[in-house]
């Protein structure tokens, strides 16, 4: 069999592992921990995934775009233990759960803090509108540029420590405190040792009471964060290793934009951002697809216009992830 | 029977998600709980980023009343500070308004703080052992109301301003 044939067969087994661009970002002044979702691969029953996320802070841009350097001597860190299993229901429908546990390590100009806990979780279901796997060695037929398309919905639930919880101060967040849902289209395309994707996303946060702030009681209201929306694309290369291995390399580019939110149905400026972002990936996989192990690298594109009201930070992710065929 | 379980899994987390004594309340009391108002501030005296020394008693001697906002130059800061810059300092002529540092720790830092951000024009104090913070149980964001007669007339987070833009009014009434 030579390379060309045993990569189709692999490919057809496990499909191209890396469907997503990695969502992962938070903020630890702002609300975060989120973990990203989990994405089968065509005819994989099942997998589990664990990753280390490790994200450095490095200034933030404010809410007319410009960037902001911390004051002198800041280290502002958050690293995240991100567990995962997603499951196949059906041949078109999976699901997922991703539980992050999250540690703040701060030094802010002198004020130190160090804490840990939960991250927000989130729950996912995805509908697959295709039943083989759409990805070719070469265009054929107009039929072969179709590609992989799913349909998922996220819902994130507040399971971390939020600015409206009993905190000691901003550093001791872990979570954004609203139940929100996301609905995500994915369209996934792989010509051999191509591969390309595009993902839109929409999502609503709901309203709650709050009556507290990082600590200190408010008069009681009802807050919800503004909805958001989410553009992301990558490209990517596989390369086949004399050992049958694989070596993916993926370059990614992500926008994402959260509207004002709401303080009792009134305008929240404080609130709202903008973040775009890349990242490059490198993933080895091994030739049955069984076990992936990934290195990411996210940064946020430094300089004025590029995000709004947000921390600037580099984002590096170790992750590994077994597959159940 | 791995869809039960991963439904119950899912279950579970929801659940947990609604226990308030192990993750965030989302139904808290409407009850307010609020402290610290209505009370009043005792003197303070610290050093603003020119290094000249700021006392709230003298402060308050010749304005209607003195607003502290408890600054740590950070995103939701910034937006604060830039909404009450705009929309709610021109207001108030005769209210002195004044930014409270408390973490760059030195004058020095706290001034290229203030420079690097854009507020130049605001009177920042640079809190260094944090005794102003401890004062009022501030935190990042968090905006005082004293007025004249040295009564503290507010102590919570800015949100949206509309608080501190009522607050104020009252004093000018």
């Amino acid at each position: 069999m030579n390379n060309k044939k045993l990569l189709q067969a692999l490919l057809l087994a496990g499909g191209i592992p890396f469907l997503s661009v990695s969502t992962a970002w938070a903020a630890s002044c702002c609300g975060g921990g989120s973990a990203s979702s989990l994405l089968l691969p065509k005819f994989t029953k099942a997998m589990s995934d664990a990753s280390l996320d490790i994200e450095q802070y490095d200034g933030f841009w404010n809410r007319d775009g410009v960037h902001t350097p911390d004051p002198p001597g800041s280290d502002l860190a958050q690293y995240r233990l991100n567990l995962g299993y997603a499951h196949r229901f059906a041949p078109r429908w999976q699901g997922s759960i991703s539980l992050p546990y999250v540690w703040n390590e701060n030094d802010y100009a002198g004020l130190k803090s160090s804490t840990r806990g939960f991250g927000d979780a989130t729950l996912s279901l995805w509908y697959e509108n295709f039943d083989r796997a759409q990805c070719v060695w070469e265009v054929k037929d107009i039929r072969d540029l179709i590609p992989a398309t799913y349909f998922g919905a996220t819902l994130t639930l507040p399971t971390g420590v939020s600015p409206y919880d009993d905190v000691g101060n901003s550093f001791d967040i872990t979570g954004r405190g609203f139940y929100r849902l996301d609905g995500n289209i994915l369209l996934d395309k792989t010509i051999y040792p191509w591969n390309a994707s595009l993902k839109l996303g929409y999502g609503i946060s709901f309203e709650r009471s709050v009556n507290r702030e990082y600590g200190n009681y408010v008069e009681p209201y009802d807050r919800k964060l503004g909805n958001r929306t989410q553009v992301s694309a990558s490209f990517g290369y596989t390369r086949l290793l004399e050992s049958m291995n694989t070596l993916t390399y993926t370059l990614a580019w992500s926008d994402l934009q959260e509207d004002e939110g709401r303080l009792d149905g009134r305008p929240d400026p404080a609130t709202g951002f903008r973040k775009r972002s890349i990242a490059a990936t490198v993933a080895f996989s091994t030739f049955d697809k069984k076990w992936v192990i990934k290195f990411t690298w996210s940064h946020a594109l430094r300089g004025d216009g590029w995000g709004e009201n947000f921390p600037t930070t580099d984002i590096y992710t170790v992750g590994v992830s077994h597959a159940y065929h | 029977m791995p869809i039960t379980k991963f439904l119950i899994l899912g279950a579970s987390l929801l659940l947990l998600a609604g226990c308030s004594d192990t993750f965030d309340d989302l139904a808290p009391s409407d009850e307010d709980k609020r402290t610290g108002v209505e009370q009043n501030a005792a003197d303070f005296t610290l050093a603003n980023t020119l290094g000249e020394n700021v006392n709230l008693a003298t402060e308050l001697s010749s304005a209607r009343g003195v607003v502290l906002y408890f600054n740590m130059w950070c995103p939701i800061c910034d937006a604060h500070l830039s909404d009450m810059r705009s929309y709610i300092i021109p207001k108030f002529p005769d209210v002195k308004f004044l930014v409270v540092d408390y973490v760059t720790g030195s004058v020095e830092r706290s001034r290229a703080a203030q420079l690097s951000n854009g507020y130049a024009a605001l009177e920042v104090l640079v809190d260094s052992d944090e005794a102003v913070l401890n004062q009022f149980n501030a935190t990042m964001g968090t905006t005082v109301v004293i007025d004249g007669s040295g009564i503290v007339r507010m102590n919570e987070d800015y949100k949206d301003g509309s608080k501190l833009h009522d607050t104020l009014e009252a004093l000018s009434q």
